[in-house]
């Protein structure tokens, strides 16, 4: 081994400490690189597999009811590969032992006894019922395990009004409900909700639907036009009651999904590059004052006959070092937790099985990026010191230039101590290094600030949605659209204190070229539980003939109160009015519009009707109630909104706090990298400066305020910039999770903002710290002995 | 006659510092032969070390001529320069300039691992009599010790010219005595040409020539008739 490269080896082990910090925030960048695109690479491949070996189907429609023969003519339309058609209706269950009812999605299985052509379910265990039997069914896994099915386990239904009791024959997967989420609700509960397949003739009699459907699925050909498809779809459908056709786009667990993996996509996109800037500033920062502090050396190897490549060299390679470190913590920790990530998500998500395929492309560019970051950091000073003339390296740099200026002025009137004083010439003498250290340690600030807000957020989200807006305790699925009077039945049932029904209708809005599909939600003047609540958190009422859209819908179809949308029903008569934007509203899940009960009949003419009840309980006969609704034909479901919030809060702050958990790490790991490097930096740059004041009789800790105060300073001027970022950072991320599935509000209270600057103001003090114990141990004659 | 090693015409090097020009040297005429050992004596600031940073090919000439042997150095791009380092020339340095992280024996390594024709680094620290501390860091040296080591460092490539900058400016009487007869052998045994500069005057008592500066020009040129063994010398 050459002795310069021993010297390289050495000089790496005596800077450590320093070296590992970077390595760290560069271990970050590779880690969440790995684990984001491992995981969003997982998901995809897994997804893509799982539609592509199942048949997922690429249109969906639902119509009230059409005849068979409507199939072939169906097959016949251009684009269209494989048509299939099926009943599908939700039913109420009554499973043992589970006092609260559970709602079932039941889909047809072929009269053949085969399984479906599209969207095929992947049997996990037993057998498909048989097509004949009247009592056999098949359910999805997550089903069964929640509620601890066997094989041969039985439950009961109501299907039509007969309560009937269905026999487990297998448990399956399908690609058309990796993420199952019943009616009414905000995210998955597999105890509540789950999906039977069921016999056609068995289905057909009970829903009288022999001979006919109401559900269909299509898959396309290559070529095919998917809205030309669906527009000529819509047009057979509708004289049967079709609701309108959609695609993958609109189905619900292909939306949750691919919402998902998009979300990793941009983190493994937008966080790394932030690591490796960092890095990039670190290394330049360290390399920089390494370079300084050996310039002697450099001058040295100069004499000797070393040439700039050499030197150049030598410096690139002592940080290729770091990253090489960086790169090796960051692949093992960040394989790991792709892994165990990936792993996770194939749980929440109901895959059959998990491909994850290690990419190494991704393992190559983390590992490049890193490397090419380093090398982009050192290069600089790299360069300078391969091109200082040899006799100038070699004598001692001249001392720094200070100079009195009007900031000097203001110094000196301030009358500040000289420590303090110290403090503030440096930070001017060297005002790009002292902003750099500023804008990384506000990133930190940042960074923890642009997810904080999150558990705010949420918050804010649950109290509007479950305090404010729904303050039902259960909604009641009615089988189908039911006069006034069915709540009459509703108030009958035991415990039942108040009744509120609401209208769910299928419309298409449209803005000029823009257009959404969705439910317009109609309910009876001054309904008091499910209201509206606009941005201020004031309940708004919807009068006259307008309708009352969300903020989401707003955006996308680009309305302002008063402006005319066009809506188009899919349902009934199929008309298409024009109605005025009354007001617009808060609303966080989904997409909603709202009109009165009186605006829609008198809009319709037709009688009110409601497809929902929405109920208050008195909670001492919860039981009596729960029995009763099992019993009650007119009710395919029950929602229970506690339930549902109670769900929400434990699913969404487990997230958050892993959430918060990583970036608190990030954050720390970033404010110790750079404060860390520069205390040790400003020690060996002042470290005869420090001494001598020790020997002029200041005490260690006299001396330990102008190194901490300097780096404080910094890290206090850092944090308005880091607040600002954070808000910024924080709008960004709010906007990249908001779909039409969710919307993320912005809530930043001062808290949040507390929480991120005492983290890292907190951190870079122990930091500071840690490299202050070196000033007690500065040997002050050897100090002062020594030569720059 | 003996050989011409460095030759220098009308030398001038000026430096500017603020606002005012510095003549560090001020048209040095100079010769100096092989296997000659040569002490530049002078002052602080007499422009001593300037002349050997630009022999030694370190620094830049702002006008004149530098010849080593047929090289025209003035004329010389830094990657000439650095060849020409690397291949002819040692250097010492009153503050031995060892890298701190690398043992005695990997310092002079440092050199042998470039140079095109180097002794092997034993060989070159039995020389200046450190074949015990061999594997010994600069830390655990005494400064005498560590100027020897900087000699071998500077011998082990065999140059032509060995370039010695107050090679005893750190020391002490006695370690210094030590350094110069390491000095003296390699100029001696070696045939190496020699160039030391001092501004302690009992040195000169060494040298075949010493050549005196004084603002930033030779003041006078003499020949020792007989010369001095270094042990003999005090300070």
């Amino acid at each position: 081994m050459h002795a310069l490269d021993k010297k390289l080896l050495r000089d790496f082990r005596r800077l450590w400490g320093q070296s590992l910090a970077i390595a760290l925030v560069l271990a970050c960048g590779v880690m969440i690189l790995l684990t984001a695109f491992g995981m969003y690479r997982a998901l995809d491949d897994t997804l893509a597999a799982f539609y592509e070996r199942n048949e997922f189907a690429d249109v969906w429609a639902m119509t009230e009811k059409a005849p068979r023969p409507l199939l072939t003519e169906i097959s016949a339309l251009p684009g269209v590969q494989t048509a299939e058609a099926r009943v599908q209706e939700y039913l109420m269950l009554d499973l043992p032992g589970r006092v609260k009812s559970a709602t079932g999605l039941a889909l047809s299985l072929p009269d053949t006894g085969a399984l479906p052509t599209l969207n095929v379910p992947l049997l996990r265990a037993g057998r498909l019922p048989d097509p004949q039997a009247t009592d056999e069914v098949m359910v999805n896994e997550p089903f069964a395990e929640a509620n601890g099915f066997e094989i041969g386990d039985t439950f009961e239904a109501l299907l039509s009004g007969q309560k009937r009791r269905l026999t487990i024959t297998g448990t399956a997967l399908s690609p058309e409900f990796v993420y199952a989420i019943g009616p009414g609700t905000l995210m998955p509960d597999d105890e509540s909700f789950g999906i039977l397949w069921v016999p056609q003739a068995m289905l057909a009699s009970a829903f009288d639907m022999s001979g006919a459907f109401n559900s269909l699925t299509l898959s396309l050909s290559r070529d095919a036009q998917e809205d030309q498809v669906i527009e000529a779809l819509d047009t057979l459908l509708e004289p049967n009651g079709g609701t309108g056709a959609h695609g993958r786009d609109e189905q619900a667990s292909n939306a949750f999904v691919t919402t998902e993996i998009k979300q990793l996509k941009n983190m493994a996109t937008i966080l790394p590059p932030v690591f490796f800037g960092i890095s990039a500033f670190l290394v330049n920062m360290v390399i920089g004052r390494i370079i300084a502090l050996e310039r002697g050396e450099i001058g040295l190897l100069k004499a000797l006959g070393y040439t700039d490549v050499h030197i150049a060299a030598h410096y690139v390679l002592l940080a290729g070092l770091t990253a090489v470190l960086g790169v090796i913590i960051g692949w093992i920790t960040g394989g790991l937790s792709a892994r165990w990530m990936a792993g996770e998500y194939a749980q929440y998500f109901k895959f059959p099985y998990l491909i994850f395929n290690v990419s190494y492309d991704a393992y190559a560019i983390s590992g490049f990026l890193a490397l090419l970051t380093a090398a982009v950091g050192a290069l600089r000073s790299a360069m300078g010191a391969a091109r200082l003339p040899p006799a100038v390296a070699m004598s001692p740099p001249a001392p720094p230039r200070f100079k009195r200026s009007l900031f000097d002025r203001a110094l000196a009137a301030l009358r500040l101590s000289q420590p303090s004083m110290m403090i503030w010439r440096s930070l001017f003498r060297w005002p790009l290094r002292a902003a750099f250290s500023a804008i990384g340690l506000s990133l930190a600030v940042a960074i923890m600030i642009s997810v904080g807000f999150f558990s705010y957020s949420i918050n804010s989200v649950a109290d509007i949605a479950f305090n404010q807006s729904n303050r039902e305790d259960i909604v009641l699925l009615f089988t189908k659209e039911r006069s006034l009077s069915a709540l009459e039945d509703v108030r009958n049932l035991p415990g039942v204190m108040e009744v509120e029904g609401e209208l769910f209708t299928p419309v298409t809005l449209r803005n000029g070229h823009l257009e959404k599909q969705l439910s317009i939600t109609t309910r009876g003047a001054g309904a008091s539980l499910a209201r509206s609540i606009d941005e201020a958190g004031r309940v708004v009422e919807v009068e006259g003939p307008g309708l009352l859209i969300t903020t989401r819908v707003a955006e996308v179809l680009r309305l302002a109160p008063g402006d005319p949308v066009e809506v188009e029903f899919l349902s009934g008569r199929r008309e298409t009015f024009t109605l005025t934007v009354a007001g617009v509203t808060e609303q966080f899940f989904g997409l909603g519009a709202f009109m009165t009960r009186e605006a829609m009949s008198r809009l319709t003419r037709s009688v009110p009707q409601i497809s929902v009840a929405n109920v208050t309980l008195d909670p001492r006969q919860d039981n009596a109630f729960n029995r009763a609704i099992k019993d009650t034909p007119l009710i395919s479901g029950a929602v229970r909104v506690t339930d549902m919030k109670a769900s929400f809060d434990a699913t969404v702050e487990e997230n958050i706090s892993i959430m918060n958990g990583l970036f608190s790490v990030v954050a720390i790991l970033i404010t110790v990298g750079l404060t860390y490097n520069s205390a040790r930096i400003q020690l060996s740059e002042r470290a005869r400066e420090l001494a001598s004041l020790r020997i002029l009789g200041f005490s260690n800790w006299e001396v330990s305020y102008i190194l901490i105060g300097e780096i404080m300073l910094i890290a206090a001027l850092a944090q308005p910039l880091g607040w600002l970022i954070g808000y910024g950072l924080g709008h960004l991320m709010a906007a990249s999770f908001t779909s039409d599935l969710y919307t993320i509000p912005m809530v930043l209270p001062p808290a949040a903002y507390a929480t991120a600057s005492v983290v890292v103001l907190g951190t870079a003090l122990a930091s500071v710290l840690l490299v202050r114990q070196r000033i007690d141990r500065l040997d002050l004659v050897s100090v002062m002995k020594t030569r720059e | 006659m003996p050989e011409t090693v460095f030759h220098t015409e009308k030398l001038v090097k000026t430096y500017r510092t603020g606002g005012a020009e510095v003549h560090a040297l001020s048209g040095v005429n100079l010769d100096l032969f092989a296997s000659e050992l040569t002490v530049l004596l002078g002052p602080s600031g007499s422009g001593k070390s300037t002349l050997l940073n630009i022999l030694g090919g370190l620094d830049h000439a702002t006008s004149g001529k530098v010849m080593f042997r047929d090289l025209d150095l003035t004329v010389q791009s830094d990657r000439a320069l650095t060849r020409f380092r690397r291949d002819h020339v040692g250097f010492v340095f009153q503050f031995y300039n060892l890298v701190p992280s690398l043992t005695a024996r990997e310092n002079v390594q440092m050199v042998t691992d470039i140079a095109p024709n180097p002794m092997k680094a034993e060989e070159a620290l039995e020389r200046v009599g450190m074949s015990d501390r061999i594997d010994h860091f600069p830390a655990e040296l005494s400064g005498g010790q560590q100027q020897r080591v900087a000699i071998a460092r500077a011998i082990a490539k065999r140059p032509e010219v060995l370039l010695c900058d107050e090679p005893t400016g750190a020391l002490d009487s006695s370690t210094g005595v030590q350094v110069l007869e390491a000095i003296r052998e390699v100029n001696e045994d070696l045939g190496t040409t020699a160039i030391v500069i001092t501004h302690n005057a009992a040195i000169q008592a060494m040298a075949h020539r010493v050549v005196r500066f004084q603002d930033g020009n030779i003041a006078s040129v003499s020949t020792n008739e007989t010369r001095v063994a270094p042990s003999e010398i005090v300070w």
